[in-house]
């Protein structure tokens, strides 16, 4: 009995003792580069959502659950914007620490200002998000609430390594502030600029930046373009000579296209997150990304 | 970063002081200056109050904004409470009846995690009697799911609808078909498999792929053909092993066992082997424009009789559904079934479905099926259902 609890013993140091990252399932990309950015070679992150794809609709396809089973923290972007995929993970995951509370739960989103806010909620008006619009992370301030939502996660869990994460935390920070300057800069002749979006998930970008989305190609959120909705786009289009539709990777594009033929106005798909194409590896190629195409058709 | 409430506080309270202290001026100062004062005070409280609301409208422009209020109606205690009804119209070639138009079933559903350890979800439902017409409330499902369990178990107890393959955990309103397969309600009924007892499942330490092992011991008080519970302590007892591949990022494989065994109607034992196949392409990208799955059910019966009689039986089911547009699915369906009593009276029947979802919350269906069963004169039935969800409306099984 003694040789088994000895052996017990080694055991249960060896697995302690191990100086193992800690585990991360983030919802999107974003928030896994974030993460990555503010755990550096302390942990080791996985995504669910791809940067591509719609973050609205993804299936909690039960392959998903391993990863999240093993996690010891979980990131989510919140509000409503996972909530048709990622509570069943959660459910079906049967690992306590990152449940809706734990220590090991991050909601990106607390203490966000959001925009968007409905003072009530009717599905008439479409797909609205009863919290207020979720996809903040497109304005790059942001990202330094989302940052450090992330590093308190990882100090509830990893204490130990707090000032590291805290370092970590203020070079994202500075790094945020000097782009910032850099993108304003390069946005700065364009401020004003009037364009038309495909579905209402830029606001954040647009007020940062100075656009002014004057219309959707979606007559309400989610809603498929209909035909009168395009004969309103093409009107504006021409009364207001705007230049540009911008669209992401996950909408077809033959509304637009319809747009486009009939008014020579450019389409542009940008990236929504981290990911969307090859080149955007970081949170910080997302907007280097989107503000050189966007200024390449405003010129 | 800088958030501007502390700035707003501290305005307030300057403004605040200014005014107090305006006020012990006013207290102390002659009855001719009075009017003055007052006045010149007022205008200095104005145009204090008018640099306030500049700076502090400066200062939202270059700053993240403050948080927001929340509405009331978006945080409660409240569970989830979500209304799903579908209003039904139908045809059949038989009888002297042949049309018919009603609201099928409303069900409501509440949906909460009750506290850190377990989530309890309830669906009561109010059904229209096929054969009365009449509708009655019942419980659908009532149960309550651990969440902390150790070693990847999971705990489930109360009613539910039981872990046989694919079609029986799901809620009719989500099958992309109205009526459901001939040899799925020979074994199961319209209700299906749904009882009161307790479930555990433990998902399984393989990284390679998703495989979950299901046991469920329940009393038996649905009302199923095949399984009955007399009066006697003889319990249904069910085991599933599902297996689920990620193919690609665009393709799913799924492979699922089922056996089932337990008291039925004659005082003896049905055994049942079910075994479920299902196939699933969705491009990540444009998963919202294009989809295709291939799902198929084998079902196998062995069932006791009184004395020393025994029959077993077959049945399958496959269907393909191809999402042709955003808003448009089309789903064919082949049956195969066997009488579970008489495997000599055979279905063979083929459907087709045409499903238009106008958003996640309304979908409007359109049936038509031919029966053909070996014994008995070929029948046509045709559907149109059209399904609504008020309120809220959790996920749906990949």
């Amino acid at each position: 009995m003694k040789k088994i609890l000895s052996i017990l013993a080694i055991l249960l140091v060896t697995v302690t003792g191990t100086n193992a990252a800690i585990r991360i399932v983030t919802t999107t990309m974003d928030m896994r580069s974030i993460a990555e950015m503010i755990g550096g070679n302390k942990v080791s992150v996985s995504n669910i959502a791809t940067g591509y794809q719609n973050p609205h609709f993804v299936d909690p396809k039960p392959s998903y659950i391993i990863a999240i089973s093993n996690a010891d923290l979980f990131v989510t972007v919140g509000l409503d914007l996972e909530t048709g995929w990622s509570p069943q993970l959660l459910a079906s995951s049967r690992n306590p620490k990152i449940q809706k509370g734990s220590p090991g739960y991050v909601d990106a989103s607390e203490g966000m200002g959001l925009l968007q806010v409905p003072s009530a909620v009717n599905r008439g008006e479409g797909d609205i998000h009863i919290y207020g619009n979720p996809h903040y992370w497109l304005d790059p301030l942001n990202g330094k609430v989302i940052a450090r939502n992330i590093a308190n996660g990882m100090e509830r869990i990893d204490p130990a390594n707090k000032a590291y994460y805290e370092a970590n935390l203020a070079a994202f920070n500075v790094k945020i502030d000097m782009k910032l300057k850099e993108w304003e800069a390069k946005m700065a002749p364009y401020r004003g600029s009037k364009i038309i979006a495909y579905h209402n998930e830029w606001v954040y970008f647009e007020k940062r930046f100075g656009l002014q989305i004057v219309d959707f190609m979606e007559p309400k959120p989610g809603i498929p373009p209909s035909p009168s909705q395009l004969v309103k786009v093409i009107n504006e289009v021409t009364a207001n000579k705007i230049k540009v539709i911008i669209s992401s990777p996950y909408f077809t594009t033959s509304s637009s296209d319809v747009v486009a033929k009939q008014t020579g106005v450019k389409e542009l798909t940008m990236a929504t997150s981290t990911g969307a194409f090859p080149s955007i590896k970081t949170y910080f190629d997302l907007f280097d990304y989107d503000i050189d195409q966007l200024v390449s058709v405003l010129k | 970063m800088q958030i501007p409430i502390p700035k707003k506080i501290i305005s307030v309270v300057l403004l605040m002081t200014i005014m107090s202290v305006n006020n012990r001026t006013v207290a102390q100062t002659a009855e001719k200056a009075k009017d003055s004062l007052l006045a010149k005070q007022a205008q200095d409280s104005i145009a204090l109050l008018k640099m306030i609301e500049q700076q502090m409208q400066a200062g939202q422009t270059n700053q993240p904004q403050a948080v927001p209020q929340q509405t009331r109606s978006a945080i409660s205690a409240n569970p989830d409470i979500g209304v799903v009804a579908d209003f039904r119209g139908s045809y059949i070639s038989q009888g002297k009846r042949n049309f018919n138009a009603y609201l099928n079933e409303t069900e409501i559903s509440f949906q909460s995690v009750v506290d850190p350890y377990i989530r309890a979800d309830f669906f009561a439902s109010f059904s229209r009697d096929a054969a009365t017409g009449k509708y009655g409330a019942g419980i659908e499902e009532g149960y309550l799911t651990s969440l902390s369990l150790p070693a990847k178990l999971q705990l489930k107890v109360g009613k539910f609808r039981q872990a046989v393959g694919k079609i029986n955990p799901t809620h009719p309103h989500a099958l992309p078909f109205i009526d459901l397969p001939n040899a799925y309600v020979n074994y199961f009924g319209e209700e299906g498999l749904n009882d009161e007892g307790a479930s555990i499942s433990w998902l399984v330490p393989n990284k390679a792929f998703y495989q979950e092992l299901v046991f469920q011991v329940t009393s038996g008080a649905g009302e199923s053909p095949s399984f009955f519970r007399g009066d006697n302590n003889k319990m249904i007892y069910l085991a599933h092993l599902k297996n689920f591949f990620t193919l690609s990022d665009n393709a799913t494989l799924e492979f699922g066992l089922t056996g089932i065994t337990g008291p039925n109607d004659s005082s003896s034992v049905t055994n049942m082997a079910t075994a479920d196949i299902t196939y699933k392409w969705k491009p990540v990208q444009m998963n919202t424009y294009r989809s295709l799955t291939w799902q198929t059910e084998f079902f196998y019966s062995n069932a006791k009789y009184s004395g020393k009689n025994e029959s077993n039986s077959t049945g399958l089911y496959s269907f393909l559904e191809y999402q042709v547009a955003q808003r448009w699915f089309l789903t064919g369906r082949y049956d195969y079934a066997q009488k579970p009593y008489d495997r000599s009276i055979v279905e063979n029947a083929y459907s087709l479905t045409a499903g238009w979802l106008a958003t996640e919350f309304q979908k409007i269906e359109f049936e038509g099926k031919m029966t053909h069963v070996n014994k008995e004169p070929d029948y046509n039935q045709f559907w149109l259902r059209w399904i609504f969800v008020i309120g809220a409306h959790g996920a749906h099984q990949y």
